[in-house]
């Protein structure tokens, strides 16, 4: 999986507090063979929301398929990943928008 | 005012809200506080006891797979839990619903190596859709709801809840309302339209379509949207292994199964199509073969409701996240009628090879010891192609699924994505009592037999009429077949001393005949098919048997051998 165009990502998700995430979350990268280089978790802006964040080597088909393995987590809301030099105002955006949608999905069953 | 109750019984009135009425299982002494308070819902539970706890999770499979309803397994803590390991891991790989009961002990001696106590959790994460552990009774009927809800939403899988004794103990109010919305959880991805639209532009631009359609068809009950679907483009579909009946096997655009032991024609269709339209299967290497060279000349189309799969292991043109059923009517209903008359009536010529190297030789032989296909393609005839067909692994698994045919959606249960051998005998058990009103018969060998054969106590206490073929070849049979093509025919540790298996039947009251000769089999089958008892019935099938054809590992798909000696040439 090596190739040339490796760069360091910011993989951040945001999940239930639930106990354990962070063994299974971690699980993908070592089960890949992918060194996380830092994490930091912490609660988010989001009440009962929590976030974490970790930093990788890797290409940018890796980084998107940890994405989508990480959001495959039940207990996962949302999961993106950034250039390491890329800014992370926009995803505040996108979440406040998303969980209102999801609530409001809910209210409408 | 909600009745207050013991989480013991919260337990068993939140299976019943969830309509569970057959649970497999085995007692011991974390879960007994669950185990007392069935004593008193047997009249609504039925309760299969086990010999051996993978029995119990390899027999949930089967129930549901055959019926299409969650496999519930109640199993004790530390041992209870780790036998149900390897059951939950190939329900994982497989996609299939169970909801997993473990008892952990107290919550004051979580930890702390007590007796029985193993970090379950820790184990069955990197196996399971989700796991919980309930440590307080109030914590009981969410639980169950949201565990049920996961295991049979989206891709469907295992879920394991582990009970610890003080929430089994203690009491609290009875309320149930069932799961339909967890806010980090979309079981269906949304399918976006631009993908539907790219997907029929690369159909109505295509001459030489394949369908290539897996488990995630029947997971959906799309075996109608695909029909139609394949009708309308008049395209060519094949299967994978765990796709089997989801299309009838006479349906006049099936082309056969794919990978290492599948048809001619829909390996080297897969080799020479221009499109390759993906439904509900993931690319497992034993269908792409060498994956650099997979389908070469074809664009990929790959619809599946899992994100995770989509470009996971090939390269995809147009991925469609979504579920099979709606996605295949959103294509069928946008694209124009269409015929590839000249491309499926390819599929002739490799039937015609195939037939000819291959399944001749194998299942109308005049002399010679019987051969595994020759059992199964009878037992299929002799049962009007309905029955439910269950295996082991191994050669039995792929003589089954080369000469079963199907008319039946749900009619092949197998281990496939983890190979379990042992899974067989239980499988069979929980098919039968998820479709009671069914024919279920078991393809097993002498190795995969004799991994779980304590489960004949199960059949024959609960008097389950499974119909249990023994291809008996007194090897390991797919072992040695690997071991004489690519490992110097050195056969270290395939061959196998039998016991005398007239013995065992007789032991567990179950109805038994040996086959030697070939004349006597069909009588022996019919027999057995028309019997509404267990039977076990042992054929004596030749030694040196071989499954063909066979794509070598890390060969392509187009390099087919028909015999030890012999490849498939396209140049005729």
């Amino acid at each position: 999986m090596m190739t040339e165009d490796k760069k360091i990502y910011v993989i951040s998700v945001y999940s239930e507090n639930q106990i354990g995430l962070l063994g299974s979350i971690s699980n993908i990268f070592a089960r890949r063979n992918i060194n996380i280089e830092s994490l930091t978790v912490f609660p988010s802006e989001f009440p009962g929301v929590h976030h974490f964040t970790f930093r990788v080597t890797a290409d940018e088909r890796i980084a998107a398929m940890l994405v989508r393995l990480i959001e495959k987590k039940v207990d996962v809301i949302k999961a993106f990943w950034f250039l390491c030099d890329s800014v992370w105002s926009s995803e505040h955006e996108t979440m406040s928008k998303l969980l209102e949608q999801r609530m409001f999905d809910k209210k409408d069953k | 005012m909600d009745k207050i109750m013991t989480g013991a019984e919260i337990l068993l009135e939140s299976l019943l809200a969830e309509g569970i009425d057959t649970v497999f299982g085995y007692p011991g002494g974390q879960i007994l506080q669950v185990y007392d308070k069935m004593y008193s819902y047997s009249d609504r539970l039925r309760h299969i006891l086990v010999r051996h706890e993978q029995g119990a999770i390899h027999a949930a499979q089967g129930y549901a797979r055959a019926s299409s309803r969650l496999g519930v397994v109640i199993v004790t803590s530390g041992p209870g839990a780790t036998n149900v390991i390897t059951g939950i891991a190939d329900a994982m790989i497989d996609s299939t619903p169970l909801l997993v009961i473990c008892g952990q002990v107290g919550t004051a001696a979580l930890g702390t190596d007590a007796f029985q106590e193993t970090d379950l959790i820790g184990m069955a994460v990197p196996i399971s859709k989700w796991t919980m552990q309930i440590r307080r009774p109030e914590d009981v009927a969410p639980a169950v709801a949201k565990a049920v809800y996961i295991a049979m939403t989206g891709r469907p899988g295992p879920v394991v809840l582990d009970f610890t004794k003080d929430a089994q103990i203690g009491s609290a109010p009875f309320i149930y309302s069932k799961c339909s919305f967890i806010r980090s959880y979309l079981p269906v991805p949304e399918t976006d339209p631009e993908s539907v639209a790219k997907a029929v532009e690369l159909i109505e631009e295509s001459s030489r379509p394949l369908v290539v359609c897996g488990q995630g068809v029947i997971l959906s009950g799309a075996e109608k949207e695909l029909m139609e679907f394949v009708r309308k483009g008049g395209i060519p579909v094949a299967s994978t292994l765990l796709g089997l009946s989801a299309v009838p096997s006479d349906f006049p655009y099936y082309v056969g199964m794919v990978g290492m032991h599948g048809n001619v024609a829909a390996n080297m269709m897969t080799q020479k199509c221009d499109l390759l339209i993906a439904v509900g299967m993931r690319f497992d290497d034993r269908v792409t073969g060498k994956i650099s060279e997979y389908a070469p000349k074809a664009k990929i189309i790959h619809i599946d409701i899992d994100p995770c799969e989509l470009g996971k292991v090939v390269r995809v043109d147009v991925p469609v996240a979504g579920d099979a059923k709606s996605v295949l009517s959103k294509i069928t209903e946008a694209m124009r009628f269409s015929n590839h008359d000249e491309w499926l009536c390819s599929a002739r010529h490799y039937e015609e090879v195939e037939d000819k190297e291959v399944i001749a030789p194998e299942v109308r032989p005049t002399e010679g010891r019987i051969n595994m296909g020759e059992v199964v393609a009878r037992f299929s005839e002799v049962c009007g192609n309905d029955a439910i067909v269950v295996t082991d692994v191994g050669q039995n698994q792929m003589s089954a699924a080369r000469y079963s045919r199907f008319k039946r959606s749900r009619s092949f249960i197998s281990s496939g994505g983890l190979g379990t051998m042992g899974f067989g005998i239980p499988a069979a058990m929980g098919a039968k009592l998820g479709a009671p009103d069914r024919q279920v018969c078991l393809f097993v060998g002498d190795g995969g037999l004799q991994m779980t054969e304590q489960e004949f106590g199960t059949i024959m206490q609960e008097r389950i009429a499974v119909k249990m073929v023994l291809l008996n070849n007194n090897w390991l049979g797919n072992v040695r077949q690997w071991q004489e093509l690519f490992y110097g025919e050195r056969y270290s540790q395939t061959r196998m001393l039998n016991p005398d298996y007239s013995l065992i039947a007789a032991a567990y009251g179950i109805k038994y005949r040996k086959v030697v000769e070939r004349e006597e089999l069909e009588p022996a089958l019919r027999e057995m098919a028309l019997s509404d008892e267990p039977w076990l019935l042992e054929v004596m099938v030749e030694e040196a048997g071989m499954v063909y054809p066979m794509i070598p590992p890390g060969k392509r798909v187009d390099e087919i051998m028909l015999s030890t000696d012999k490849w498939y040439d396209d140049r005729g």
